[in-house]
């Protein structure tokens, strides 16, 4: 299928977003996603979630006759395939330029790296090596398929246990797990690939692009790392310019986040070690949990309301009184009625503040956001104090106000009130405005 | 800020609670549609073991002695004729690719745009060198469907005033099968918006223009802020078209604004939830049929 287009204004949204330091997730600019490491019951298979991308790998092994040229050594084969489940894009024969890209980068970083020792996996000089195949299937796709996939690669491989070879001069014995325990893979390192994202020719960056980050950024920078800070990969893609200080602190970023990663995997894989020992159930079918499509479960995402104190208190200070509401109620014709007159309508005072405060312009969008965010700390702060009658009404774009008979009120429901308040504090409080009724 | 809790609960199909008396015959993809050979076999049917079995989902219609599977939900198959909105994916030498959600890309020649102000003159060197400056890549446009090529891709000309770049309005993407086939498309509504119900199932929420001016080729988007009053109503607008869309109602300017009307007592964001999107169509269908019957 073709590839949806991204509109324009999906397209503005997103930048301008990234350039206020806001992402869609609600992430910081240098977050990861939450990983996920579930292993399968054979050795060698596991699935790797980074957010909502999710990358299948297994290893398997055979043995065959080495190079030619490297009589000692074993062979390693590295295959990502992008399945047709994980967007509607891939098609076989469709995605080839990015199939290769990523192919290219995770063959460089596992095998150049030289993180498996090759050399451990000769059975017989010149005649028998172990062939160890990593296979990755990406399940599906949302943004940043190298880094789960090299993830899933390396935890694959250190999952694997590969059967016990015994060579008595001139004998071969192949052992089968039966007789003797599988071998693990000898791993000197666990290299891992960090993706930097960059927006606006390089000024603006992000880690772990999900996919419509990636679907707007100008370049990616991936760069590839164990925990005892050895680069073992660097690619910029993309045809940004970097700067020699951008590279570098890209890499101390990485740093940073390979260490954390990498304990989670040891720590993952120690957990399942411990498992299978004890005889518990493991595999899939245990750590995958059942998602039932009536079951909704959002992540949390964090919130900043570290001002939201001052900003409160700097909106009650500036609060002006609310109208009076009349609570007799008027029978116009049987069936209809009508209590109070309802307060005028603050959505056209929006209009007319922004008219009048013309040079106020540029910081329109930023107070929308900070009042939305003050909203509901007051929310938060005030349910429990309320005793006073309150009064709400049917009709569009009213304020709901709720009363407190000696404080001053605090209104919810509003982020134009806010603004009101804020951009016009020396205003006249009440203004008579017809309310725009369209036919009944 | 008044906040609220919904829990997902099962829908109730659609048969029910249209209790019609007139059921149409839907098939799925290997439902078999009849046994007597007698028929000639149209579009979403295959015969096998001596019975006609339908390829796609949908309605079966039956003309005479022609039976065909009309799809419920299908890519856009373009007709000569047929208005589109479509957005810009690429520039290419003399051409322009058009996304329209059909199954190809659509094409729309630069000898079949109109130029600035209007002029008719053999498309130069220079003007290929310019498109970039008439349409760019995510620009959407309004154009009318010129001829079909055989693989099925369609080329599009905007060879008349009222087409060409869209301005500032909100876009909605539905199925085509839901837009009614009118004589236009183009409707001004009487609630203050105008909208255009493009065949290929985008259809285009835009402010009504003031004054209608000599439009230079349609190609100066009107970049003026857009007053709020208009907003609420496109909003309104948009809100309405999805709760049509959502009980599959077919879409033109009688039932939009029909639906506009039914929803004018409650607020645009209470549209969309379920009970009120139920609510709403049920009057619009009313009124609908005691204007047919």
């Amino acid at each position: 299928m073709k590839e949806t287009p991204l509109s324009n204004c999906e397209r503005r949204f997103l930048l301008r977003a990234i350039e206020e330091k806001k992402r869609l997730d609600g992430r910081q600019t240098y977050d990861y996603r939450n990983i996920r490491i579930s292993f399968g019951t054979d050795y060698g298979c596991c699935i790797v979630e980074l957010g909502k991308t999710r990358v299948l790998g297994q290893v398997s092994c055979e043995l065959v006759a080495p190079k030619l040229n490297r009589a000692t050594e074993g062979i390693l084969f590295f295959n990502l395939e992008l399945s047709q489940m994980a967007a509607p894009a891939f098609e076989p024969g469709r995605q080839s330029d990015l199939l290769v890209k990523l192919n290219r980068l995770l063959e460089r970083c596992l095998r150049n790296s030289k993180c498996i020792d090759t050399e451990s996996l000769c059975v017989v000089a010149g005649e028998k090596v172990w062939q160890i195949r990593v296979d990755l299937h990406l399940l599906n796709h949302d943004g940043n398929i190298i880094d789960a996939a090299s993830v899933a690669a390396i935890v694959a491989l250190c999952h694997f246990r590969r059967p016990d070879v015994s060579v008595q001069g001139d004998e071969v014995t192949l052992y089968t797990p039966e007789e003797r325990d599988p071998v693990p893979l000898s791993i000197h390192h666990m290299p891992i690939c960090v993706s930097f994202a960059f927006f606006q020719q390089g000024t603006y960056l992000l880690v772990d692009p999900n996919e419509r980050e990636e679907r707007v950024m100008d370049g990616l920078l991936v760069i590839a790392m164990n925990k005892h800070r050895e680069i073992c990969t660097i690619q910029s893609s993309g045809g940004i310019m970097l700067l020699k200080d951008q590279v570098l602190r890209c890499s101390k970023i990485a740093g940073v986040k390979v260490a954390e990663i990498t304990e989670l995997i040891q720590k993952a894989l120690e957990n399942d070690q411990k498992v299978r020992k004890e005889g518990g159930k493991f595999g899939f079918a245990e750590s995958i949990a059942n998602q039932r499509i009536t079951a909704f479960k959002m992540e949390k995402a964090s919130i900043d309301t570290s001002d939201v104190e001052e900003k409160a208190e700097e909106i009650i200070a500036e609060a002006e009184p609310p109208s009076e509401v009349v609570s007799k109620p008027v029978l116009w014709t049987p069936g209809t009625a009508q209590i109070g007159e309802g307060v005028e309508n603050s959505w056209g005072d929006l209009e007319d503040s922004e008219k009048e405060d013309d040079d106020e312009g540029g910081s329109d969008e930023a107070i929308i956001l900070d009042s939305i965010k003050m909203d509901t700390g007051i929310e938060v702060s005030d349910i429990g104090s309320q005793d006073a009658p309150i009064i709400l009404s049917d009709s569009e774009e009213e304020e709901m106000i709720i009363l407190e008979p000696d404080k001053n009120p605090k209104k919810i429901r509003t982020q134009t009130i806010s603004v009101k308040q804020e951009k016009a504090p020396n205003k006249k409080p009440v203004k008579r405005r017809k309310k725009k009724r369209a036919a009944n | 800020m008044a906040m609220e809790m919904r829990l997902p609960v099962a829908r109730k199909p659609l048969s029910e609670r249209l209790g019609r008396d007139t059921k149409k015959h839907l098939v799925v993809p290997g439902d078999t549609i009849t046994t007597d050979t007698g028929f000639m076999r149209g579009h979403g049917t295959y015969m096998g073991e001596e019975k006609l079995i339908a390829s796609v989902a949908g309605s079966v219609e039956r003309v005479n002695k022609l039976i065909c599977v009309k799809a419920l939900k299908t890519r856009y198959i373009g007709e000569v004729g047929d208005i589109v909105v479509g957005r810009i994916t690429e520039v290419q030498q003399k051409r322009w690719k058009v996304e329209t959600n059909s199954r190809l890309d659509s094409v729309l020649l630069l000898s079949s745009m109109n130029l600035p102000g209007g002029e008719l003159r053999r498309r130069s060197a220079e003007d290929e060198l310019a498109m970039r400056g008439f349409l760019q890549e995510g620009d959407l446009i309004s154009a009318e469907v010129q001829a079909v090529f055989s693989d099925g891709a369609v080329s599009l000309h905007t060879r008349s005033l009222k087409y060409g770049k869209l301005g500032q309005g909100v876009l909605v993407q539905v199925s085509p099968s839901l837009v009614k086939r009118q004589k236009t498309h183009f409707h001004d509504l009487p609630c203050g918006a105008s909208v255009i119900l493009g065949n290929n199932g985008f259809i285009w929420i835009y402010p009504t223009p003031e004054h209608k001016e000599e439009e230079a080729g349609g190609f100066a988007a009107n970049l003026e802020p857009v007053s709020l009053a208009d907003r609420e109503v496109i909003s309104r607008l948009r809100n309405c078209i999805v709760s049509l869309v959502t009980q599959r109602m077919m879409l033109y300017d009688t039932s939009i604004l029909y639906c506009y009307e039914a929803s004018l007592p409650h607020q645009i964001k209470d549209i969309l939830k379920p009970e009120i999107m139920e609510e709403i169509v049920m009057e619009t269908r009313q009124r609908l049929l005691e204007q047919e019957g």
